[in-house]
């Protein structure tokens, strides 16, 4: 009945034998203990359970563990690279983008993929970009902010460089 | 929720009468309907499966037919249960001669879900029934044509599950 | 050292949170855990005729199914504020089981729990548990309710009536104030019920330790200290030294996490039973049914003006809904948070408020951000905005004309109100004057009316609103019916190298505590905010705490907070002068050292601390050790205060309305952190403006939740929302030692009628004076096109 899954999570190979019909969330929150990714409904409507897989954002809570065999995925705990905050990550305590913070890492994980195909998003980009992740606390005033300030901080290390 | 609806069928009121009170052919085109079985006289035991846009599940429950008057109408009284929520319903089919060849079937009633079935189905239901009573009445249409009465089906063996498209627009 | 209060100081707390390192209750997994999963009524109101647990039991995975009959030894679920009907008579307080006995009130209503040993197990199981219900006919709107004949909720509580109760001038003298006005502005309308929805949904554990006869309960609650009270005094029956209550991180609460539920009692009291411990995470079908619910009122309001547009009266009926139970603080919303609040910020001579509580077959209804101000705010601006346009005036001149005079409460007298209140400080007209100043009034006018030539539809709407947070003070709630005092404790630990611990009763579930308490405590005593720890969130470390919501923690927890402080710098002064060889009066306390006053001989604030744990060369007679306690009642209710003005555009085509600018100039008093404040506001508007735009929990007439997913209930996304344009003016309270007023719920009660009343101007052309929120494409199309 279970299923062997090979996977990266955060640089690190993991394999593992799974129910066919465990979420990738489950996965992630309960066998691999990475509880940054959250739930916060069943509809995949919240975004709280954003992570990388292949470099794009997806809601894992609506994938099933057996569907990321083989996949590269990136979680808020593998954001940061040896100690030094992902400018995301900077950007949202900078510019108090979170307050709860439950909603935080899939703001984080959504914008990471935004800003890896548009460097220098638009307001209006950014918020078309979250549309798909509730926050309740901030009004998203702040993370937009937050996410400007990381666009900011990657385009001018790209211009030193 | 409102149920209502009418469907032109080249038919004799006796005819359609007749087909729409045969067990087995009721059985047989019923969206959905697994199985039907009378346990006395217009009542049944009826288990089906449907999926309603986002939500599925497997009904089971009671289905009852009162008010005969022959050969212009009855009701039909519906209580089904499922893990997804309960549903029941009472509608009422008038038999309506409108020319010499056709008649036409007038339904008009009520519906009350409950659990996730209303909550998440409610949203996508309306469509959802126009969708099933077409099948019914297609279904109908297409046992006409063959004509008999006699139709050899078991109970058992009926149509496969229905599933209306999810973004059926609601009625 | 530079001063702290009043720095946006970056947030202590986010550096787990942004790393994923939050601890959130359902992060947590102890060993032999066990999972728990509810079978829930589908039906609003239904007799069980039978539960059949028998398939479920023989399920694989699963340990135990318990139903009401297992439970109905165990006391129900207690409400904590009482309101009495006009009468006299006690409200209806029918029993809140923890699972139901014989028949469900509301769609969702737990009926039965399975316990297994995997969620999934749990979960199939629920499946198997047979329940014969006898579905009754539902009730839902809180005003049909109290009809004759209308299904009852409880059998004890005849046409479903929890209590009557009224407030203010005798309604007579309301009624001849308003008989005799010149003009009468009359709405009717609804506060529709709310869900709210933290992104965190509800999850507990409950431990029991055999060893030491003590039990653990993890849960995401706003006041871990209030849910150990209610759990063991009023459900369960144990003693409270034998229960931990541990909330670490919360997501979000809103209000919804303040009260006690049945699931936390039922997982504590099955940790014992089975010896393991007990989880339940709600999905988030589960919180739209059971978490509960805010607003759903149904009002008529009438106010009197004279010829020249002064308030001459104000007259309310208000039916509010109570749902299926009475949850913690429910009787309190629509009574002593709204009818003491109905003055606002106007001169209004008489005012009458008449509510009836009724119970619905619907979720409990409890205090939601804001909790009661908001009602009372949009009936009064709603008002206010449709008074000026019956009578061709202007809204904000209209608002100018009848505010109540500045007075800062320490020189001059409080405002004492007709309901009840007296107003700490306040000074009205500059947040209107501010607010109209950004938004560019008079160019506005000047667009709109350009636009409208052109066919395209502006509007602007106010909002000037007051509240009553920082609750509150226990004698004075005591006495309007609250079961408990609504004080703050805090303790200060100097530690021997002079790092400090804080323990606070206040909780935090994104307020950022740990940031404001910390900045208060090393400007105090002048020491870096890394050396000071804030810890919340655990019975067993915290004496003890009334929790956050109100907009309480600052207010009241932080004034304990301040008590605490300078009883160690009044002992600190008593070592350092011992040790200086000096008077106390001679030393002063400044920038984290005692020094004698004009000379350099000075102690740092971690050599006294060092001195009071190793006191050999000490005070005769002076305890060892630093370390105090506190707690903190208020003498009175804080009154923050601002003005909202919003701006929309209404598609002619479509009646799609979009919020072009929102522009909130708030007086929270004195302010410790300007960015976390800010946040705090920028959250509370969208919130509203959630309310007015997009969000409604709606039952269809059977009781059944037809916006019970994220699919069907609209929240505000990122790109329905401008910027929020803030501002602030400062008003410090007079009556607590920081000055400080509460700044969590300002943003959710003033922005509401803003946004309904920009849409009712944009849609003045047309002749709409009144639409039911939310204003959805849908209505507002509608009301154009009729």
């Amino acid at each position: 009945m279970k299923k062997q899954i090979n996977l990266t999570v955060n640089g690190k190979a993991y394999s593992h034998e799974v129910e066919p019909r465990t979420l990738l969330v489950h996965y992630l929150r309960d066998t691999l203990r990475l509880t940054g990714t959250h739930v916060g409904c069943d509809t995949s409507s919240c975004g709280s359970c954003t992570i990388l897989m292949d470099g794009q954002a997806v809601k894992c809570c609506s994938l099933l563990a057996v569907q990321a065999d083989g996949a590269n995925i990136t979680t808020i705990e593998g954001l940061a690279e040896n100690g030094t905050l992902h400018p995301l990550q900077e950007g949202f305590r900078e510019e108090h983008g979170l307050q709860c913070g439950f909603c935080t890492p899939g703001m984080i994980m959504t914008a990471a993929d935004l800003l890896s195909n548009n460097a220098d998003p638009s307001e209006e980009e950014i918020r078309h970009a979250l549309e798909g992740n509730f926050c309740r606390c901030t009004g998203y005033h702040n993370i937009v902010k937050s996410i400007q300030y990381a666009a900011n901080k990657i385009n001018k290390k790209e211009v030193v460089s | 929720m409102k149920i209502e609806g009418d469907y032109l069928l080249k038919a004799s009121p006796a005819t359609l009468w007749e087909k729409l009170l045969h067990t087995e052919t009721l059985a047989k085109i019923t969206p959905g309907v697994k199985h039907l079985e009378e346990t006395a006289p217009g009542q049944f035991i009826a288990t089906s499966e449907i999926k309603i846009g986002p939500v599925q599940g497997s009904f089971k429950g009671d289905l009852s037919i009162k008010d005969k008057k022959e050969p212009e109408g009855f009701t039909l009284v519906l209580s089904q249960k499922s893990k997804i929520g309960n549903a029941t319903a009472e509608v009422k089919l008038n038999i309506i001669p409108e020319s010499a060849e056709e008649t036409k079937v007038k339904y008009e009633g009520k519906a009350k879900l409950s659990g996730v079935l209303a909550r998440t189905g409610q949203r996508v239901i309306g469509g959802v029934v126009k969708t099933l009573a077409k099948q019914f009445f297609k279904a109908l249409e297409a046992e006409l044509a063959k004509g008999t009465s006699d139709v050899e089906v078991s109970p058992t063996e009926a149509s496969p599950p229905p599933s209306p498209e999810a973004d059926t627009p609601p009625a | 050292m530079t001063k702290m209060i009043g720095k946006s100081v970056k947030r202590v707390e986010d550096k787990r949170f942004i790393t994923g390192k939050g601890q959130y209750t359902d992060d947590i997994i102890l060993p032999n855990m066990v999972y728990a999963h509810f079978v829930r009524s589908p039906y609003a109101h239904a007799k069980i005729l039978s539960v059949d647990t028998a398939e479920a039991l023989a399920h694989p995975g699963v340990i135990a199914v318990y139903t009401g009959a297992d439970v109905a030894e165990v006391n129900g679920v207690p409400c904590g504020w009482q309101v009495n009907f006009k009468s006299g008579e006690t409200m209806k307080e029918p029993k809140h089981p923890l699972l139901v006995v014989n028949k469900a009130r509301h769609a969702g209503d737990a009926v039965a729990v399975v316990i297994a040993e995997s969620k999934e197990a749990a979960r199939d199981a629920v499946d198997l548990v047979e329940v014969d219900y006898e579905e009754l006919d539902a009730v839902v709107d809180p005003k049909k309710a109290a009809e004759d004949g209308a299904p009852l909720v409880h059998e004890d509580a005849p046409n479903n009536i929890c209590f009557d109760w009224e407030l203010g001038n005798p309604k007579e003298e309301v009624d001849a104030a308003i008989a005799g006005s010149a003009h009468v502005t009359t709405l009717e309308f609804a506060n529709q019920r709310v869900i709210p929805n933290a992104i965190e949904p509800r999850s507990y554990i409950g431990d029991y330790d055999v060893a030491h006869d003590k039990y653990t309960l993890y849960t995401s609650t706003q006041n871990p200290h209030l849910i150990r009270l209610l759990l063991c005094a009023f459900v369960l029956g144990i003693p409270e030294h034998k229960v931990r209550v541990v909330s670490k991180d919360v997501g979000g609460g809103f209000g919804s996490k303040i009260f006690h539920y049945a699931e936390e009692a039922l997982v504590t009291w099955i940790a014992k039973e089975l010896g393991r411990p007990v989880k339940w995470t709600a999905d988030r079908s589960e919180a739209f049914l059971t978490d509960a619910h805010g607003r759903d009122h149904v009002t008529k309001a009438e106010m009197g003006f004279d010829e020249e547009g002064n308030i001459t009266g104000l007259r309310i009926k208000t039916y509010a809904a109570m749902g299926g139970y009475l949850s913690t603080f429910a009787p309190a919303v629509p009574t002593y948070l709204h009818g003491t609040l109905l003055q606002g910020l106007y001169t209004t001579p008489k005012i009458h408020v008449d509510v009836v509580a009724t119970f619905t077959h619907t979720c409990a209804v409890d205090a939601y951000r804001g909790a009661g101000r908001p009602e009372a705010t949009y009936l009064l601006e709603r008002m206010l905005d449709t008074a000026a346009l019956e009578m061709g005036m202007d809204p904000a001149e209209l608002r100018f004309k009848n505010f109540i005079p500045a007075f800062n409460g320490v020189d001059e007298e409080g405002y004492v109100t007709n309901v009840a209140l007296q107003y700490d400080s306040g000074n009205y007209h500059p947040v209107l004057q501010r607010a109209l100043e950004m938004v560019g009034y008079e160019d506005f006018r000047k667009e709109q009316a350009a636009a409208r030539e052109n066919g395209k539809l502006l509007g602007i709407g106010f909002s000037t609103y007051i509240e009553a947070c920082g609750i509150a003070p226990s004698a004075v709630v005591g006495a309007l019916g609250a079961r408990a005092g609504l004080f703050e404790v805090s303790q200060v630990r100097v530690q021997p190298t002079g790092m400090v611990s804080v323990y606070t009763g206040a909780h935090s579930h994104g307020q950022g505590h740990e940031t404001t308490f910390a900045q208060v405590v090393a400007d105090k005593f002048g020491i870096p905010l890394e050396h000071v720890d804030i810890v919340h969130g655990d019975s067993d470390s915290v004496a003890f705490g009334m929790g956050t919501y109100g907009s309480r923690s600052l207010a009241v927890g932080g004034s304990a907070l301040v008590k605490s402080i300078e009883k160690v710098i009044e002992k600190g002064t008593k070592i350092a002068a011992h040790v200086l060889e000096a008077a106390e009066d001679d030393l002063e306390f400044a920038d984290g050292k005692w020094t004698v006053k004009g000379t350099d001989k000075s102690i740092g604030f971690g050599d006294v601390s060092l001195t009071a744990y190793v006191p050999h060369n000490y005070p005769a007679g002076l305890e060892p050790g630093l370390d105090f306690s506190s707690f903190y009642d208020p003498t009175n209710f804080t009154y923050p205060f601002g003005a909202h003005i919003a701006i929309v555009e209404v598609d002619k085509d479509t009646g799609k309305v979009s919020l072009k600018r929102f522009i909130a100039v708030d007086d929270v008093g004195n302010v410790i952190n300007p960015m976390i404040v800010d946040g705090q506001i920028h959250g509370g508007v969208v919130q509203g403006v959630g309310q007015a735009m997009f969000e409604q929990a709606h039952y269809d007439e059977d009781g059944q939740l037809i916006t019970g997913s994220y699919m069907d209930y609209a929240m505000p996304r990122a790109d329905d929302i401008p910027m929020i344009e803030t501002d602030r003016t400062t008003t410090p309270c007079p009556h607590n030692p920081l000055g400080v007023k509460g700044a969590g719920e300002a943003g959710a009660i003033g922005s509401t009628p803003a946004v309904v009343n920009a849409v009712m101007d944009a849609l003045s052309p047309f002749g709409v004076k009144n639409l039911s929120m939310p204003l959805t494409s849908e209505s507002v199309w509608r009301a154009m096109n009729s």
